[in-house]
């Protein structure tokens, strides 16, 4: 019953891991996935980060936190929109895996592609800018929780019934652009007032900023453990309510 | 168990549209079966709660005898699909495709080879493995997605809407296919709009309309349900312009279709008239050359079942509310 049971979560494992393949080979190098996963983040970084009076070292952290956010949350919004135009999403929901396999397959090619883009940062920081990492655990945590995180909120909003990756990627940004304010990205979490702290509190952004602002010898002003419970807590919360959402989708089509 | 498939009151509501009405039914295994209906009758929609890409509001389908909601991995590991747009990925090669297809089958590398390039061969697409599929012909992707159905060895293959829109040349390829497949013991779920191809292929057929099944029996039985639509059918060799008029007052004439250079004549009592058309020659000098008894088509049946003119001729459909004017006449 055990070894029954073991196979059936490596064969779910392996689908899973074909369908991250798969989209990695056919969607990473699409227009929208540029654009909202690379082009998006480096052009907001120089827009709000060029010109103030701060070393750009102390600013890596910033930029390693956007292509975070970005560039893991844009890959489901390209994805499922335009597979489902194409009618090819049907052939996961045909095959005999568990949506889940599938939504995690499509949530680990958001964190791959999320992962390779934000190491662009961290090495031009160290190599160009004197940036050092001075707690690796913290910035392992801060790539993996806050990809995923950020990943599954994609892949959450990609259950719009949307067919072209810009209806989707409209309401996402909706969302994404407001939590860059109120998430101690430009303004440190210490020097905003109380009430926006606590706001500051609930965005997943703020734990990544904070993660990656302690990886690379700043402070965290919630703390590392609080940023890696709740960015924990986001990437659960959102795959399960993307998971239900697009049961819902089922039902409705 | 006998059964490929059974259907037990099936439901689907969009919002307040019922689009599929508690529908039941059974399809043998090693049978064709065929699913006619016009469009918007609801038969789409079945065909994905059947395969489990739509939630069914109501109701249960069992997949040799798997439930599809309850026991969605076993159902869906003995289905192949083929859905109405070839739902191919067009950046990757017809290799990569039927690979990927394979994996999300979880076959093993060997042996989702071996079955790619023997599909690919059976399809004559095996010189053109590397391309990608967004270079090929509409024929030639369908023949692709076909092949990816029958990637995991199926028991039982959907086929939605296969040759619509398709060559002739595919047609006959994919047509020949479907018999071939089915003589190897593969029980098959047809929608067409093609009643003569559904005439042709299918051992069943059921005819679904508003969502609900009108009928379901073999083509023959079905055709024999509508006797009332025999038909006679003439050819003369200079018929006067006035003649569809002079047939239609002939009596024991219900309805007369112009069809081409013939005239379609619909009746109870054939002899009565062919001995009334010979007459009505003798008369005016006409010379006939061709005389014939037709029994009902298929699109007959499906014409009074689900009261829907087949997409023939601007003029056939003229004639028939001529005839169906003559009749309302003489029922005063």
């Amino acid at each position: 019953m055990k070894s029954m049971h073991r196979s059936h979560l490596v064969r779910e494992a392996r689908v899973a891991w074909a369908v991250t393949e798969k989209d990695m080979r056919t969607y990473y190098t699409r227009p929208p996935s540029i654009m909202f996963g690379i082009l998006f983040p480096f052009s907001l970084f120089l827009s709000f980060s060029i010109g103030r009076n701060v070393p750009l070292a102390a600013q890596i952290p910033v930029l390693i936190s956007q292509t975070l956010f970005f560039s893991s949350s844009s890959i489901g919004p390209v994805v499922i929109p335009s597979e489902r135009a194409n009618q090819t999403f049907d052939r996961f929901l045909t095959s005999p895996v568990s949506l889940l396999s599938i939504l995690l397959g499509k949530t680990l090619a958001g964190i791959i592609y999320g992962v390779g883009i934000s190491v662009i940062p961290v090495v031009v920081g160290i190599a160009f800018f004197g940036s050092s990492i001075s707690s690796l655990w913290a910035l392992i945590a801060c790539f993996a929780l806050s990809s995923f995180a950020f990943s599954a909120l994609g892949i959450m909003f990609a259950s719009i019934p949307g067919q072209t990756p810009g209806q989707v990627m409209m309401p996402l940004n909706f969302v994404r652009i407001p939590l860059l304010f109120i998430s101690g990205v430009y303004t440190p979490i210490g020097e905003l007032p109380m009430l926006m702290q606590l706001v500051s509190l609930i965005s997943p952004l703020t734990h990544t900023v904070e993660l990656a602002r302690y990886a690379t010898g700043g402070e965290a002003f919630f703390g590392p453990f609080l940023n890696i419970a709740i960015l924990t807590a986001y990437a659960v919360v959102f795959l399960f309510m993307g998971i239900r959402f697009h049961i819902i989708n089922q039902r409705k089509e | 168990m006998e059964n490929a498939i059974e259907v037990a009151e099936l439901t689907k509501y969009y919002g307040d549209l019922l689009a599929v009405d508690h529908i039941n039914f059974d399809v043998k295994k090693g049978e064709i079966f065929g699913f006619l209906g016009p469009n918007g009758a609801g038969k789409t929609t079945t065909i994905r709660m059947l395969t489990g890409i739509s939630i069914p509001t109501e109701g249960t389908s069992l997949i040799m005898g798997y439930d599809v909601q309850r026991q969605s991995v076993e159902a869906k590991e003995q289905m192949g699909i083929v859905p109405d747009v070839s739902n191919v990925y067009s950046e990757l090669s017809a290799w990569d495709n039927l690979i990927f297809t394979g994996r999300l089958y979880d076959m093993p590398r060997d042996f989702r080879e071996s079955r790619a390039e023997e599909l690919l061969k059976m399809f004559g697409l095996y010189e053109r493995r590397g391309e990608k599929v967004q270079g090929f012909s509409r024929g030639m992707k369908r023949r692709v997605c076909i092949a990816m159905a029958l990637m995991n060895k199926a028991n039982i293959l959907f086929l939605d809407e296969p040759t619509s829109g398709l060559d002739v040349q595919s047609v006959l390829i994919i047509r020949d296919l479907i018999r071939n497949l089915n003589q190897q013991g593969l029980t098959i779920f047809v929608t067409t709009h093609n009643i003569e191809e559904a005439s042709q292929m299918c051992d069943r057929i059921a005819i679904i309309n508003h969502g609900k099944i009108a009928a379901i029996d073999t083509p023959e039985r079905l055709k024999r349900t509508v006797e009332s639509l025999q038909s006679v059918e003439v050819a003369f060799e200079k018929p006067p312009h006035d003649a569809l008029t002079s047939i239609e007052a002939l009596p024991q004439v219900s309805k007369v279709v112009k069809e081409g250079d013939k005239f379609r004549i619909f009746t109870k009592d054939p002899p009565m008239v062919y001995s009334s058309i010979w007459d009505y020659a003798q008369r005016n000098q006409l010379k006939l050359i061709t005389v014939n008894t037709l029994g009902p088509s298929l699109e007959d049946v499906f014409v009074k079942l689900t009261g829907i003119a087949p997409a023939t001729s601007k003029e056939g459909n003229n004639e028939t509310s001529r005839g169906k004017g003559k009749d309302k006449k003489r029922s005063k």
